[in-house]
């Protein structure tokens, strides 16, 4: 009774908000700050991004651009000759980086389910405490260096396989970006998927096991299927990352904007012609330049639609089996 | 091969037959279990009869999972699991070198503690085991053995208009009978049952229990569980687990009512456990 009594002096409210002192709103403060920086940024290159693009599409109509099939910007500079006004047609682009990154999924899906599969069900402890950390170091290796392994390996590897059989392929192809730039996302479509596959319940493993069906039935049968929507959303992201992969291509597929599906063939992409059209002294006010921004926000919505989209898909596995 | 083919021919007849004449259905001899360095149970000497309930009782740790778990070789999965001495079900030892445990499972079904059907719709939840082990061929004959396993589990009337729906959509009691028909599909001679009421109310346990009662007539059923009043309620035979050891087995009604062994008593009559 006492006790009670001291605790709560007749009169004075014992709920009464206290001071917390200055070091509470300080670190308050300094974090508030920080992750604004990160979100005024994003939204900084995201306004930048639309207003240079409006400034282009004042200059080029935009359906030249969404559906031309010719990609010439240089004319655009030279104003005293013929047909100045420069070709920004980016069907070339966008058919090109799509094939690349088509090739770079086709060489990791499998690759990287393949090895995502052995190491989150077959592998011992002791295969999988070296082997994915010897895997997922791909991942740390720079993309230049993936580009010039492209370019002074894998191309001439190609073309020389190529003339061999009587083919001409020329040095630059989009086979040889794309293979490097699979390789190159097989670390991120295996831990994503290793993570994915491990997140099926132990439970349902069992229960197969338990019904008499063997390791690799119950992995085809219940685990495989449980688990391919949050595959598709690994690989997903790991299309995006292609889409957005600069380096590699520009040092293995070349600058020529081709319109070909075919892959021994050079083509260009999004983010090479961005690169080129950037490198150097440039005037800021030609559509030349502004092209790029348009290019760039065209890149950011496509990536960002595809993250959006793999994310949905790989939180909704999560929830179904939490 | 030919040879082969007869001879494992003859070795399913003669399980067939072991399995279909009187006496025990299981023995176990001298059953001890390790996990690494520490024993969990030792030395279980316990036979089960044809078409019996038996109750599995005992406090947490007591070993009575781990020793169902041996029963169709679960513990296999585990990495560090030993097992010691002889489980002998039709006359012959499931721990033999020769034993494939794949066959086995197909004998000694089981359900778990907590329902786990899988992401797939109710039919193909219950063809699952059918289809691994071919036993059917026929969509006519698969449909059959579905609904009559729904029917044995009581889950047809309720069921038998959405088949193709996702079997994690039933509520919790009927997701438990779903794998329930799911362990019956592949007509197993023994059903192990590992606290199957533990994750479902009252009313959905009451369902469940009058169900084992029923499924009595074509399986052995062994059942782990934490509750007296069930193992009183659904089982003939009742054994009790302490620290590892079989203290006590017989009929439920002398376990229940006339206790051999002072631990036995303390943890029935609550005093334990």
């Amino acid at each position: 009774m006492s006790d009670f009594q001291s605790k709560f002096a007749v009169g004075v409210n014992p709920f009464a908000r206290q001071s917390k002192g200055f070091g509470n709103a300080a670190i308050m403060f300094v974090l508030i700050a920080c992750s604004c920086v990160a979100i005024l940024v994003t939204v900084g290159i995201v306004m930048s991004l639309i207003f240079e693009t409006i400034r282009f599409f004042e200059q080029v109509p935009i359906l030249d651009f969404l559906f031309g099939t010719h990609w010439s910007p240089q004319t655009a500079l030279t104003a005293d000759v013929v047909g100045s006004s420069g070709a920004f047609g980016a069907v070339p682009l966008i058919t090109g980086t799509l094939l690349i990154s088509f090739i770079a999924m086709c060489i990791a899906t499998p690759l990287g389910l393949a090895s995502a599969v052995y190491l989150a069900e077959f592998a011992g402890p002791k295969v999988r405490s070296f082997a994915k950390p010897l895997l997922e170091m791909l991942a740390g290796i720079p993309s230049v260096v993936y580009g010039f392994f492209a370019a002074l390996t894998i191309a001439p590897f190609i073309r020389n396989s190529g003339s061999a059989a009587g083919f001409d392929i020329s040095s630059e192809s989009a086979l040889a970006a794309g293979i490097a730039m699979g390789i190159m996302v097989v670390p991120l479509v295996s831990s994503l998927s290793d993570d994915v596959i491990n997140s099926v319940p132990q439970s349902l493993r069992d229960a197969s096991l338990g019904l008499g069906a063997t390791h690799a039935e119950t992995v085809r049968k219940v685990v495989l299927p449980a688990a391919v929507p949050g595959i598709a959303g690994s690989l997903l992201l790991a299309t995006s990352s292609a889409i957005g992969e600069t380096m590699i291509v520009v040092m293995a597929a070349g600058l020529a904007a081709n319109l070909t599906l075919n892959p021994f063939e050079a083509v260009t992409t999004v983010t090479v012609q961005i690169v080129t059209l950037l490198t150097g002294d440039q005037e800021f006010d030609s559509a030349k330049t502004l092209s790029a921004f348009a290019l760039g926000l065209f890149l950011f919505v496509i990536t960002l639609a595809l993250n959006v989209i793999a994310l949905k898909i790989v939180n909704h596995f999560k929830e179904q089996y939490d | 091969m030919l040879n082969n083919s007869v001879e494992s021919e003859k070795k399913m007849a003669e399980v067939e037959t072991a399995l279909n004449s009187d006496g025990p259905i299981i023995q176990a001899k001298d059953v001890s279990v390790f996990y690494g360095e520490k024993q969990a149970l030792f030395d279980v000497n316990l036979d089960f009869e044809k078409n019996q309930v038996t109750s599995l009782i005992g406090p947490s740790g007591c070993g009575k999972s781990t020793f169902l778990r041996c029963i169709n070789r679960m513990n296999d999965l585990v990495d560090i699991a030993r097992v010691k001495g002889e489980i002998i079900i039709a006359n012959q030892d499931i721990y033999a070198k020769d034993v494939d445990v794949v066959a086995l499972r197909a004998h000694v079904g089981m359900v778990f503690q907590k329902p786990n059907p899988f992401p797939k719709s109710i039919y193909d939840n219950v063809a699952y085991g059918p289809r691994i082990h071919k036993t059917v061929s026929t969509k006519d004959e698969m449909d059959y053995v579905v609904e009559r396993s729904l029917k044995r589990a009581g889950l047809w009337d309720e069921v038998s208009d959405r088949l193709d729906q996702p079997g994690n959509g039933l509520s919790g009691g009927q997701q438990q009978r779903l794998c329930i028909a799911r362990a019956i599909a592949i007509e197993p001679q023994v059903v192990l049952m590992d606290e199957p009421c533990s994750a479902l109310d009252p009313i959905a346990t009451a369902v469940v229990e009058e169900l084992i009662d029923e499924l009595r007539e074509r399986f052995t059923i062994i059942i782990v569980t934490h509750s007296m009043q069930q193992a009183a309620r659904v089982s003939q035979k009742t054994a009790f687990f302490h620290l590892g050891n079989l203290v006590e087995h017989g009929d439920t009604d002398q376990i229940f009512t006339n206790p051999q062994d002072d631990r036995t008593e303390n943890y029935i009559t609550g005093r334990i456990g």
